[in-house]
C-alpha cells in the first residue's frame, strides 16, 4: 500500500539515471526513455486507483521514508489533491516522451536531454507528494536545475539570456524560500505540514507565538506565486517558454506552473487553514491568513489575466501567444483558489477549489497540446513567427484541426474539457456573488477569443507562404496531437468521472484533519 | 549579543547581495546572487537555539558526564549543509552559463544584451 506513493518517483529517478547511462547507445536511449514515461504513467495510474478511486481506497496514503516517523523524518503523502496533480501531469508526460523522441535529434549534443526531462518530472512528482516544507524546497530545486539546462539548451543568444534571467529570478526565489522555512521552523518548531498545521490550530497548546508566520506565508506565497508564473512574477515566463524545447515548453507549462499552483493551495489550504493566527494590516480589519491569501491572490490573478490576454494580442510568434496565455491562464486558475480562501462557507469553498482543478487540468491538456503543435510546426516549417507562416489549415489539416481544437478548449467551447473548467469558475464567482470577478472573468475570456482568433488567422489561414510550402511533417509527431486532443474531447464529453476525481481531490485539499491524522506526527511539543 | 551581531551580519549580507544584483555587470550580479543564498543559509543557521546539551540529542554526549554543554540544534546545521551543496551547483552553473551570454553576446552588460535571435 504505501510502495504505490513512491513508485512515480522511483520510475522516474530509474528512468533518469539508466538513460544517463546509455549515453552512447542513441536508440536504446529513447526506447528507454518512452518506455519510462509509460511506466511513469502507470505508476500515476495505480496511486490514483489504490489511494483515491477504487470502491474501498483510503482517500490518503503516506510514506515515512527510512521509517522514521513523523515530524522526525520526511513524510512522503499522497492524498487526493495530489493524486489528481499527478494524473494531470502523467498524461502531458507521456505525450511528451513520445513527441520528444521523434523531435529532439539524437546527435551527441543532445544526450542529456532524456535525462533531464525525467529529473524534471521527478522534481515536478516530488513536490507533488512531500509532505515537509524543507523536501519541497528540495525537489522545487531537483525541478528548477532540470529547467535552467533546457531553457539554455539550444545555446544561442535567445537561450542564454532567457537562462540567465530565469537562473537569476529563481536563485533570489529560492533564498527568500529558505528564509521562509527557516523563519517558519524557528517560530513554530516543525517543518512537517501536518505538524506544522497541528501547531497553528492550537498555539497557545503548544507554547508557540504564531504571530510571525503571517510574513512568513506571504514570502511562501511570492515564491509559489513565481513558480506559478502569476503577475508580477510573471516577466521570465514569455522568454524562457520560446527558449526551452517545444516538449520541454508543454510540461512547463502543464506541470512546472501547476506546482505553483498546487503548493499554494496546500500551504494556504492544509497548513494555513485552520490557524489560530490574526492579520493585523494598516487600513485593512483584522482577518485571518486564508483571507488574506486570497485577497492577494485576487490582485495576482486580476494582473495575470489582464496582462497575459493583452500581452498575447500582439505577439509576433505562435510560441509567443502561448506563453503569454499561459500567464493569463493561471490567473483564471487562481481566481477560484481566491474565492475559496476568501469564503467562509465550506461548500463554496470545496466547490471553488474543485474549479479550480478543473480548470489546471484543462489548461494543462490544452497548453500542452498547444505548445506540442507549435513544437510541429517549427520542426515542419522552420519557423514559428506569424511572419513565415500562412494558409497551414489547407496544407496540413490534421495538425491544424488539433491546434483549433487545442485552441477552442482554451476559449472554452463544449463539448471540449475547456468547456467545463470555464463553467465551474464562472458558477463559483456567481455563487460568491462577486460581480467584479465576473466582470474580470468576462474580460479575460473576450481576450482569449480574440487572441485565439488572431493565432489562427494569421498561422493557419491565408496564402500559403514558401516555408509551408516546402514544410514536411512527422507522422509521429501529428499522431501524438491527436492522441491529446481525443484526450481532451473524452474529459468533456466523459466529464463525470472526472468531476468525481476533482471533487475528492478538492475535499483532500480542504481536509487538514485527516491529513494530520494520517501523518500522525509525534511528540506534543518538541519537533 | 550574539543575535545581535548574527542579525547585523544577515542584513549586511542581503544588502551586499541586493546591491551587487542591481548592478549592470553579470558577473557581479552572479555574485550578488551568491551572497544573497549565502545570507539565507547564515540566517537559517542562526534559527537553531543553543540548548543544554543530552545524550538523547547528541548520542556522542554519553560518556561526556553531566552536565552537558551547550549545543546547538543539529536541524538546521542539516538543512543548511543541503542549502549549501545546491548553492554550490548553482554558482557553478551560473559562472558557465555567464560565460556563454559572454560569447554569445559579446558583453557582460545586462542592459546591451539585445534582442539577438
Amino acid at each position: 500500500m504505501t510502495g504505490v506513493v513512491v513508485a512515480p518517483m522511483l520510475v522516474a529517478l530509474v528512468t533518469a539515471v539508466v538513460t544517463l547511462l546509455l549515453r552512447r547507445r542513441v536508440r536504446t536511449r529513447v526506447v528507454v526513455s518512452v518506455a519510462g514515461g509509460l511506466g511513469y504513467a502507470l505508476a500515476v495510474a495505480a496511486l490514483c486507483w489504490q489511494v483515491v478511486l477504487a470502491p474501498d481506497a483510503p482517500g490518503i496514503a503516506t510514506y515515512q521514508v527510512g521509517d522514521w516517523p513523523a515530524p522526525y523524518g520526511i513524510t512522503l503523502v499522497a492524498d487526493g489533491l495530489s493524486a489528481f496533480m499527478l494524473a494531470m501531469v502523467a498524461t502531458v508526460a507521456v505525450a511528451a516522451t513520445v513527441f520528444s523522441a521523434r523531435y529532439v535529434p539524437s546527435s551527441e549534443r543532445r544526450t542529456f536531454y532524456h535525462p533531464l526531462f525525467h529529473f524534471l518530472l521527478l522534481g515536478v512528482t516530488g513536490s507533488f507528494l512531500t509532505g515537509d516544507l524543507f523536501n519541497l524546497f528540495v525537489w522545487f530545486e531537483v525541478m528548477l536545475m532540470s529547467s535552467y539546462v533546457f531553457v539554455a539548451f539550444y545555446g544561442g543568444p535567445l537561450h542564454t539570456r532567457a537562462a540567465f534571467w530565469y537562473v537569476s529570478l529563481n536563485l533570489v526565489a529560492s533564498a527568500v524560500f529558505l528564509v521562509a522555512v527557516g523563519g517558519l521552523y524557528a517560530t513554530v518548531g516543525t517543518l512537517n505540514m501536518a505538524d506544522m498545521a497541528r501547531r497553528l490550530a492550537e498555539p497557545a497548546a503548544y507554547g508557540i507565538d504564531a504571530r510571525p508566520t503571517v510574513g512568513l506565508l506571504a514570502l511562501l506565497l511570492s515564491v509559489f506565486a513565481l513558480k506559478a508564473g502569476l503577475v508580477p512574477f510573471q516577466f521570465w515566463i514569455p522568454t524562457a517558454y520560446r527558449a526551452a524545447p517545444p516538449p520541454v515548453t508543454a510540461l512547463l507549462a502543464a506541470a512546472s506552473k501547476k506546482v505553483g499552483i498546487y503548493a499554494i493551495v496546500r500551504v494556504s489550504f492544509t497548513v494555513f487553514a485552520d490557524a489560530a493566527v490574526v492579520v493585523r494590516l494598516p487600513w485593512i480589519e483584522p482577518t485571518t491568513p486564508l483571507a488574506f491569501v486570497g485577497a492577494v491572490l485576487f490582485v495576482m490573478a486580476t494582473g495575470s489575466i489582464l496582462v497575459g490576454g493583452l500581452g498575447a494580442i500582439d505577439r509576433d510568434s505562435i510560441e509567443g501567444v502561448l506563453a503569454y496565455s499561459s500567464i493569463g491562464q493561471v490567473g483564471f486558475i487562481a481566481v477560484p483558489v481566491a474565492i475559496a480562501a476568501t469564503t467562509t462557507a465550506p461548500e463554496l469553498r470545496r466547490f471553488a477549489i474543485l474549479a479550480a482543478l478543473v480548470y489546471a487540468l484543462n489548461h494543462s491538456l490544452a497548453k500542452g497540446l498547444l505548445f506540442l503543435a507549435a513544437g510541429t510546426v517549427r520542426h515542419a516549417t522552420g519557423t514559428i513567427y506569424f511572419d513565415g507562416l500562412g494558409g497551414l489549415a489547407r496544407h496540413f489539416p490534421t495538425l491544424s484541426g488539433t491546434f483549433l481544437l487545442g485552441a477552442l478548449s482554451l476559449v472554452g467551447i463544449p463539448p471540449l474539457s475547456g468547456f467545463f473548467g470555464k463553467f465551474l469558475v464562472f458558477d463559483a464567482a456567481v455563487r460568491a456573488d462577486a460581480s467584479a470577478v465576473i466582470a474580470l472573468l468576462l474580460v479575460g475570456s473576450l481576450l482569449t477569443i480574440a487572441y485565439a482568433t488572431r493565432a489562427w488567422n494569421r498561422g493557419f489561414w491565408g496564402a500559403r507562404s514558401p516555408a509551408v510550402e516546402d514544410a514536411t511533417i512527422d507522422p509521429v509527431q501529428v499522431a501524438v496531437l491527436v492522441a491529446l486532443a481525443l484526450v481532451i474531447l473524452a474529459v468533456g464529453v466523459g466529464f463525470d468521472p472526472i468531476y468525481r476525481f476533482a471533487d475528492a481531490a478538492a475535499g483532500a485539499a480542504l481536509d487538514a484533519e485527516t491529513y494530520v491524522d494520517a501523518v500522525a506526527p509525534r511528540g506534543g511539543e518538541s519537533g | 549579543m550574539t543575535a545581535f551581531v548574527l542579525a547585523v551580519a544577515v542584513g549586511a549580507l542581503f544588502a551586499l547581495g541586493t546591491y551587487l544584483i542591481l548592478q549592470r555587470e553579470l558577473i557581479r550580479v552572479v555574485w550578488g546572487l551568491v551572497i544573497v543564498s549565502q545570507a539565507a543559509n547564515v540566517y537559517l543557521l542562526a534559527m537553531g537555539e543553543i540548548v543544554p546539551g543530552s545524550f538523547e540529542s547528541v548520542p556522542v554526549l554519553a560518556g561526556h558526564g553531566e552536565p552537558g554543554p551547550g549545543t546547538t540544534d543539529p536541524l538546521v546545521q542539516a538543512l543548511v549543509l543541503t542549502a549549501i551543496v545546491i548553492g554550490f551547483g548553482m554558482t557553478a552553473f551560473a559562472l558557465v552559463l555567464s560565460y556563454r551570454v559572454y560569447e554569445e553576446h559579446d558583453t557582460l552588460d545586462v542592459t546591451e544584451l539585445g534582442d539577438r535571435e
